[in-house]
């Protein structure tokens, strides 16, 4: 669990690297250099035609004359950008920035958030939805087939674990805890507690950790709702220290009514989280890939409640300075009445899977028969989308 | 009522409550099982207003929620959405402070056990209207009863119906289905099998014609029924045995499912995994489903098996409290009601037990998933969740342990049953408060 820890320590004094007990050898599949993944998992089925907008497709103002009412920047001829998400546009021109259009997971059967939040995190090809037997993350099933993964390559931030994190590779947790008013013996007498019950210690340990290394991030963190502002600077934090791989959910993207409002507070949201995860990597930004995953798309008619329903073509949000920005990716399938799927959803014209398993592959050197087998069964990588630098 | 042994109430309730001299000896069955027959003052102060009294509030809620008065503190809304706001942060509240005040631990530990294996989460706004309602009238009623009744209960309330996305399903060959080409929603039927009754034992073939069955089931403020223009026509075979459209022939599904061995042995099976420990002893289970199957799911029956085992009694308590059951438990110890307004420390307004249950990573009535909140102990023991679960230690030791005796604290709260590590540790504090955070943060004091 240290060894990157001290293996770094070791190497800033000089010592060898190579000679160290600690370092394993480099594989192909490496966790252990300069490239960052961040995965959101978009809960409640985004609205990726709301979000960049297909304003060059002559059948859009008409299935949504609301929710097109508020016009926002072009991104280009045939794309606008939602306007809540203007704060963005910079990260657009700079190339830091793109999408992918009409994609989806091969889930298929039954628009259910819970069926396909589970599709999207386990990563399965089954149209119904279910899972791999393991039951476990894709993302970890990723780390997993890196040599030189320790328990800390993988960080997932927030409360509660996340599914696409679980599994057998061991992985981080993390959300901020405040500062203890403990003296420094009850603390001893609270440590020495945990260590002796099984149960306990590894966790209490683990917790002390990163408590210890925390540099001030426990003091001062309000409780309550963590801001999205705060969560990507705790993600960038996590990612500036040993952890290469980071995941957390943001929900809230269920919109059956009165869209107009609660897009502009979510993708404010999700714009500030991307913001400050920039602002706290710093450099190590240029190497960075966000991608905002969501479990499906939503109709391409608006309801008659101001929002739209549970579709199946969706939108993933691309970020970071590894990316080849400034583009949509993916082939637009038409908004004309007999280009929808089953007569009300953008027509999915790729399986989503394959933009993270570039990633990892280009990223992480991930070979394709692993992804392909292993991280997501069934998924055909085609050619390289050129989506990285 | 006589009061549960120290073991009784550590295992099967939410651990002893200040002021109450705990009853002798380990565990007997008898008074375990008389908790459930005996009235309940203490708990019943928290008795929940019932859905029939709110579905007039929740529509004018709705309508004020529509003409967007009830942002900035509602100051604009309608009275009686302001009530209702009221009502449902007293709801929350009453998941903590009614089993903190409870006099028969047992029952309350029931209701959650149940309310957990048969999940509705309040999620949206819908969810938030239902839910106690959910746990007051489809499982409260039902926890000393049969499965049967609770699981008809629990598949008709129409949280259940809102959550798994019941209403959303219509028979593709019903009126409506034809019109507007809409079809079924699995959902439902698929968690009824899954994860509320069998398990295991049914194909795919079930769910669909399961689903079928279910199609156009509606309850609301007129009350249960199957409407004709969402029904599915025709008969279906669900395990082998055919059923025809209608609200008596689900209900007559529900008696067959309930009665079949993989219920008996799932229900079993989560029932000692919440109770005596996350792999519970293969004979336990065993015969916890027969005892149930033998009684024509009654789940007293049930309860009694698992008593009357030889592990119910073990002294090693091998399961973990939840943050819930955490909190609970702290509370009852200290003598607190989780009311209690301008202690040290903690915010002028109150402990804020809701946030801090979510801070602790279980918020009220919000379950991740439809299979509920995990019931094995190391899904509670993620690093930041061990930090929660001092960090609340030290509020409360700060809050309450100024004049505690924390020794006489850990004899009250642990019997015999405390570590001689634990005992010199909470001796041996610095403070006294910090003697009373050394013992609520014990892994002892954590298990039960």
């Amino acid at each position: 669990m240290t060894d990157l820890l001290l293996s770094r320590r070791a190497f800033l004094i000089g010592c060898s690297v190579a000679a160290s007990p600690l370092v394993t050898p480099v594989s192909f599949a490496s966790a252990s250099g300069e490239n960052r993944l961040v995965v959101i998992v978009l809960r409640g089925a985004m609205d990726g035609l709301d979000v960049v907008r297909p304003v060059g497709d002559t059948a859009f103002a008409g299935l949504r004359p609301t929710l097109s009412a508020n016009p926002g920047p072009a991104l280009n001829d045939f794309f606008t950008l939602h306007p809540a998400a203007e704060s963005l546009m910079p990260l657009w021109k700079s190339g830091e920035l793109g999408f992918a259009h009409a994609v989806a997971t091969p889930y298929r059967q039954g628009r259910s958030h819970f069926i396909g939040q589970d599709a999207l995190e386990n990563g399965t090809d089954q149209t119904d939805g279910t899972m791999t037997s393991a039951h476990d993350g894709w993302l970890n099933r990723a780390i997993g087939l890196m040599k030189d993964a320790t328990p800390e390559t993988g960080v997932s931030v927030g409360q509660q674990r996340l599914l696409v994190l679980e599994g057998d590779a061991p992985s981080d947790h993390w959300f901020p805890v405040e500062e203890s008013q403990l003296s420094g013996q009850g603390a001893e007498l609270i440590a020495a507690l945990n260590a002796a019950d099984p149960l306990f210690a590894e966790p209490f340990a683990e917790a002390q950790r990163l408590a210890d290394t925390s540099d001030g991030m426990t003091g001062g963190v309000p409780r309550g709702k963590m801001q999205y502002a705060q969560l990507g600077t705790y993600v960038a934090q996590r990612l500036m220290g040993p952890s290469r791989i980071a995941s957390f959910s943001l929900g809230g993207w269920d919109m059956h009514r009165d869209q107009v409002r609660s897009m502009a507070g979510q993708l404010k949201g999700l714009s500030d989280a991307i913001l400050a995860m920039k602002e706290g990597l710093g450099r190590a930004w240029g190497t960075t890939l966000v991608i905002g995953i969501t479990e499906f798309g939503r109709t391409a008619r608006e309801n008659g409640t101001g929002g739209t329903d549970h579709g199946t073509g969706g939108l993933a949000v691309l970020a970071g300075g590894a990316l080849k920005g400034g583009h949509v990716y993916g082939k637009w399938p038409g908004l004309g009445e007999s280009d929808l799927f089953e007569n009300r959803d953008l027509l999915p014209t790729a399986d989503v899977r394959a933009f993270p398993a570039w990633a990892l592959r280009s990223m992480f050197g991930l070979e394709a028969a692993g992804l392909e087998a292993t991280v997501f069964p069934g998924l055909d990588l085609g050619s390289d989308p050129g989506f990285l630098l | 009522m006589e009061a549960p042994s120290l073991l009784e109430d550590i295992r099967f309730g939410y651990g002893p409550l200040a002021g109450r001299t705990p009853g002798q000896g380990g565990i007997d069955p008898d008074r375990v099982l008389a908790q459930l027959a005996a009235p309940d003052a203490s708990a019943a102060t928290w008795d929940r207003p019932p859905l029939a009294k709110r579905w007039n509030l929740i529509e004018i809620y709705a309508q004020d929620r529509k003409a967007g008065l009830l942002r900035q503190g509602a100051k604009e809304a309608d009275p009686r959405s302001r009530k209702l706001i009221q009502i449902e942060e007293e709801d929350a509240q009453s998941f903590i402070s009614r089993p903190a005040v409870a006099q028969c631990g047992f029952r309350e530990r029931l209701v959650n056990f149940w309310a957990n294996r048969i999940t509705v989460a309040a999620s949206g706004q819908i969810l938030r209207h239902l839910i106690q309602s959910y746990r007051d009238e489809a499982i409260r009623p039902h926890v000393t009863g049969r499965l049967t009744e609770m699981l008809k209960a629990t598949l008709w309330h129409p949280a259940m119906q809102t959550y798994l996305t019941q209403t959303q399903s219509v028979g593709p060959n019903s009126k409506l289905g034809k019109r507007q080409g809409k079809g079924l929603n699995e959902n439902l039927a698929r968690e009824f099998l899954e994860l509320h009754t069998m398990g295991s034992g049914y194909s795919q073939e079930d769910v669909t014609e399961l689903a079928r069955l279910l199609a156009g089931m509606k309850n609301d403020a007129e009350g249960p029924r199957v409407e004709d223009n969402r029904a599915e026509p025709g008969r279906k075979t669900i395990l082998g045995t055919s059923y025809d459209p209608g609200r008596d022939e689900i209900d007559r599904l529900v008696e067959t499912v309930a009665r079949r061995p993989e219920t008996a042995r799932a229900t079993a099976f989560f029932m000692a995994r919440h109770f005596i420990a996350d792999a519970p002893p293969e004979d336990l289970v065993a015969t916890m489903a027969q005892a149930y199957l033998d009684h024509d799911t009654d789940l007293t029956a049930l309860y009694r098996a698992m008593l009357t085992h030889k592990s119910a009694r073990s002294r090693e308590r091998q399961k973990l409290r939840t943050p819930h059951e955490l909190v609970v438990a702290s509370l009852r110890l200290t003598g607190l009601t989780g009311l209690e307004t301008g202690l040290r420390g903690f915010r002028k307004e109150g402990m804020k037990l809701i946030d801090r249950l979510k801070i602790m990573g279980q918020p009220v009535y919000l379950p991740a998933r439809p299979d509920g909140w995990p019931e094995v102990s190391e899904a509670w023991l993620t690093p930041p969740m061990v930090s929660a679960r001092v960090d609340w230690s030290i509020d409360l030791g700060r809050a309450v342990g100024e004049r505690a005796d924390p020794v006489a604290m850990a004899d009250f709260a642990l019997g015999d049953l405390a570590s001689p590590i634990l005992r010199r540790a909470v001796a041996g504090a610095e403070q006294r408060w910090e003697g009373v955070t050394v013992l609520l943060s014990s892994p002892d004091f954590s298990r039960r």
